[in-house]
């Protein structure tokens, strides 16, 4: 392992060589080990292991004129090498229209629980064993073939702004997705379980298995559902991916590029009023929670939506400035093309408020209503106004009268904002989402939308 | 020697080195896969510079056998200390594994060779200002709309495969991955479209694939719609007959056809990430999945498309694929695990995104094949029905069955004409079996209009891969999206 001295002596170089070259620079080095061991018909394929230590470099020649690299380091040689061939490019650029300034104070960093497993060796060693256990969990309670994977490592950092601004971070993460099928294509159930202490949360992902395995053989006899306007119960891992799409577009970046519906809602009532939303990097054991943004801004807590209305968008600098608010320390170097990395606002963990619905309340009504378990393949045909349309996958159920029945071969076809405007109500816990479709951590309870279009296959 | 060079000699070097460590570890087949890229990325927001960067980036990936359990090693720093401390985690945990089922690669593979992809003007000699200069012409192309958005990255990569087999196989890919967003506004509505306009090869690709070109009539073509498209009731009265262009041939071709193709997903390997696939139920050479106008093929062999290569990730010569003959399902997608599986060869269908990703099965270029209609031959015949031009929002269910694709420019078709009239955002909402059932004729226009970045595996790989056709006649297709 490479010791933090290491990853602190590449960062300090790179910004005391560029120091006299640039306006200003800002480098963050991070060391990572990670694992995944995937499977599939109740065995595991493959066993995956990552070694990575990158620095990440931001630069402001003069102005606006601005340039960033990714570069893998061994040695001070490279360090200087990737900073040369930053500058080497950056001077011929012209300057960029989205970029006003960056973190010029030294703040305190307030620490984050949970977020470090100083047992994540160990469970380096137990992790085929869990996986095993999953496996066994989904075939007790019924499936016949389980595929899934589990990831999970550790990560360092360390980060100093020419300006300033220097800080430290370290976590962990794993995240489980399990898939139980029966024998038959159609019948199958997923369950999930991420978190950031793995040796804390064995039980819990077997228990991950042990639901995609309920859910699959809930499934069995699923038939073709009749497309019309139904109610949804959207489970948290359907929720995260739908409905957290609002809250995931209070983006300025987003907006400007035209990828939001929220251009001009700020102010406006957008969901009902039991509804809170807010990024928030201080939770404890959250996957995006974190100290300090890219430019060493602290991170905050934001109210994007309270009580049904758009309050707040989340920046960096640059937006803060140009909105005419202040940053809210959601700063990130994101790939925006490839070869192309830019300073831009980011979601830490995506945080609903919860309702005080149990499950069985939600189910409750008159209505027509259907209740999806998960889904994928969210596509829109238009961000601004959001019309889009996803496909629900694993168990899906027609509720009557408090009897689930399965079905299968509907498609949501909607609006994301009639969605969020037309939710009925909330389940009372929070699960915390994070896996192929949702890339940001999501912690979002049961939700109850109405009034939903469901189409199927013509023929 | 110049560094460049070095680097490559280096990453060579310690990826023979991998080969070395892993069979002394124990592990009964070995394969190193040292890559070597270079990006360089623009961004502008409505014609105004975002970012621009140019992104270097190396590694190696190791992929194990041990005991008929797979191991895979990547790093990004070309260093013997890293390498062997990676090597022995991932044989390590390869090791516990325990599966009752042993992989099994089948007959050993040796190939010794080189290629590269034609390219005139090579990348790495495109200097920073012309690159700006048509990114300047092609924002100008899109300036009459409220808003757009260019991405456009120049790239290059190198590639050297080894395998305790004796493989030993030198490669270069280059791209020009060129991606748009448009926004248009009109009288009738808003409309955008994410318009992915890849190019393979050298910088000659800005003209010979005609870039700017197909760019302005995209913006003129959607810009119309925002316009003029209106809903066409009598359309949804009952079932019409319908053409899809060759961009909405090749998502079709992609969807419907290649990915329930790909041996992996057929034998339940992707289950939990993007799925499984019908063709499991079916019967290869037999079960009939379309009519006899359907003939689909994948060749990453073509030259300067977003797919093509000449040997595989595995090291397995790559060549044409027939996936459905006539209707009849045919030949799936496989690589070496898989193709023994199946009890065939592999036929080189193994590609991997990057150094630090496992090889999987992928389509490259998946295609229609052309057949003996002229467009105006499709056309005349059809009393009442949509030209679906292009789309925008589409997606398919996991099993590879149930799709949907929303038009973004079509018009009506009157009396053997495609008229003026243009039709919001019609609905192709069918299963695979009742969509490519319904197609009686295909034209002789074949055309890769649809260049995409084809997202797959856990975690995500996303490689570049065109798809087209000619265009597709589709008989009495109700339009879906009612719900």
């Amino acid at each position: 392992m490479t010791s933090f001295e290491d990853l602190q002596t590449f960062v300090d170089f790179a910004v005391d060589y560029a120091e006299d070259k640039t306006e200003g620079i800002v480098v963050h080095g991070i060391e990572s080990s990670r694992s995944q061991i995937r499977f599939s018909q109740s065995a595991i394929d493959i066993n995956k292991r990552w070694r990575e230590l990158k620095l990440e470099i931001f630069l402001i020649l003069k102005g606006a004129q601005i340039g960033s690299i990714e570069q893998s380091v061994s040695n001070k040689d490279e360090v200087r090498d990737a900073i040369n061939t930053t500058l080497e490019f950056t001077k011929i650029l012209p300057e960029s229209q989205f970029f006003a300034g960056i973190e010029e104070s030294v703040r305190e960093y307030a620490p984050v629980r949970r977020v470090f497993d100083e047992k994540i060796d160990e469970f380096t060693v137990q992790a085929p064993e869990i996986v095993n256990s999953a496996i066994d969990a989904a075939v007790t309670k019924g499936a016949k073939r389980v595929a899934g994977a589990l990831r999970f490592g550790r990560k360092q950092e360390y980060f100093r702004s020419s300006y300033g601004p220097e800080g430290t971070f370290k976590s962990t993460s794993f995240d489980l997705n399990v898939r139980a099928f029966q024998d038959e294509l159609d019948y199958s159930g997923q369950g999930l379980h991420c978190g950031t202490m793995p040796t804390k949360d064995e039980e819990r992902m077997v228990e991950a298995g042990a639901q995609a395995g309920r859910l699959s053989k809930e499934a069995i006899g699923a038939e073709q559902g009749e497309p019309g306007k139904y109610d949804l119960i959207l489970s948290p891992t359907v929720a995260a991916d739908i409905i957290a799409g609002v809250p995931g577009s209070a983006n300025p970046f987003l907006i400007l590029i035209g990828l939001s519906p929220l251009g001009d809602r700020m102010g406006e009532e957008i969901a009902p009023d039991f509804m809170t939303v807010t990024d928030h990097p201080h939770i404890a054991g959250a996957l995006g929670s974190h100290r300090f943004d890219f430019e060493g801004t602290p991170t905050r807590e934001v109210r994007i939506v309270e009580n049904g209305i758009l309050k707040s968008l989340v920046h960096n600098t640059t937006t803060a400035m140009m909105y005419e608010t202040k940053s809210t320390g959601s700063s990130a170097l994101q790939s925006i093309s490839e070869g192309s990395k830019m300073l831009l606002p980011g979601n830490s963990n995506i945080v609903f408020e919860a309702g005080d619905h149990s499950f069985e309340e939600l189910i409750d009504g008159n209505k027509p209503t259907i209740y999806v378990t998960c889904n994928w393949y969210t596509r829109f045909q238009n961000y601004q106004t959001g019309e889009f349309s996803t496909i629900p996958r694993d168990a899906m159920f027609l509720v009557k009268n408090g009897k689930m029945t399965p079905i299968k071969n509907l498609r949501i076809s909607d609006n994301l904002m009639r969605m969020f405007a037309n939710i009925e109500a909330l389940g009372k816990d929070l699960k915390q989402i994070l896996w192929w479709e949702v890339p940001t951590p999501t912690f979002v309870p049961y939700v109850r939308v109405s009034d939903c279009t469901m189409t199927a296959a013509t023929q | 020697m110049h560094v460049w060079c070095q680097k490559v000699e280096n990453g060579k070097e310690l990826a023979e080195y991998c080969i070395e460590k892993g069979c002394d570890l124990g592990a009964s087949y070995v394969e190193a896969r040292f890559e070597d890229s270079v990006s360089r990325g623009f961004v502008y927001r409505n014609g105004a510079p975002v970012s621009a960067g140019t992104q270097p980036e190396s590694g190696i990936g190791v992929r194990m056998l041990v005991n008929g359990n797979m191991g895979f090693a990547t790093f990004d720093r070309l260093d013997k200390e890293v390498a062997k401390q990676a090597l022995s985690e991932a044989f390590k945990m390869a090791k516990n594994a325990n599966r009752k089922d042993p992989i099994d690669f089948g007959e050993p593979i040796s190939n010794k060779v080189e290629w590269e992809i034609d390219a005139k003007q090579p990348i790495e000699d495109i200097d920073t200002e012309t690159i700006m200069t048509t990114a300047e012409e092609m924002n100008a192309a899109m300036s009459d709309l409220p808003q757009f958005t260019l991405m456009l990255s120049p790239a290059y990569s190198d590639k050297y495969i080894v395998t305790s087999e004796g493989t030993r196989i030198t490669s270069r890919v280059s791209h020009i991955f060129s991606f748009a967003l448009l926004t248009a506004k009109g009288e009738k509505g808003s409309e955008q479209k994410f318009l992915d306009m890849t190019q393979a090869g050298g910088w000659e690709r800005i003209k010979e694939g005609n870039v700017m070109e197909n760019l302005r009539e995209e913006v003129e073509l959607l810009q119309n719609a925002a316009n003029e498209a209106t809903a066409v009731k009598e359309l949804l009265d009952g079932p019409i007959d319908m053409i899809v262009g060759p961009e909405v041939a090749g998502i079709i071709a992609h969807e419907n056809v290649g990915h329930p193709s790909e041996g992996d997903r057929i034998k339940g390997r992707e289950g939990a990430q993007a799925g499984e696939s019908f063709w499991r139920d079916l019967e290869l050479g037999k079960s009939r999945v379309g009519s006899d106008a359907v003939n689909v093929s994948e060749d990453p062999t073509i030259p300067n498309t977003g797919g093509f290569y000449l040997y595989d990730d595995e090291g397995v010569k790559a060549r044409k694929r027939e996936l459905i003959k006539e209707g009849i399902i045919n030949e799936p997608l496989l690589n070496r695990e898989f193709g023994q599986k199946f009890g065939k060869e592999s036929n080189g269908a193994a590609r991997s995104s990057k150094y630090n990703r496992e090889p999987i099965i992928r389509m490259a270029n998946t295609y229609f094949e052309p057949g003996d209609h002229s467009f105006d031959e499709l056309v005349e015949d059809v009393k009442l029905g949509v030209y679906l031009k292009t789309f925008a929002e589409w997606n398919i269910d996991d099993r590879r069955y149930q799709s949907k694709y929303k038009g973004s420019v079509a018009y009506v078709i009157r009396d053997g004409e495609v008229t003026d009239e243009m039709v919001s955002r019609p609905v192709l909402e069918t299963t695979s079996v009742g969509l490519l059932s319904a197609i009686d004729a295909v034209s002789k226009n074949l055309r890769f209009d649809f260049p995409g970045t084809c997202g797959k595996s856990d975690p995500m790989q996303g490689v570049p891969v065109y798809a087209g056709g000619g265009e597709l006649r589709l008989r009495e297709i109700r339009l879906g999206g009612v719900g």
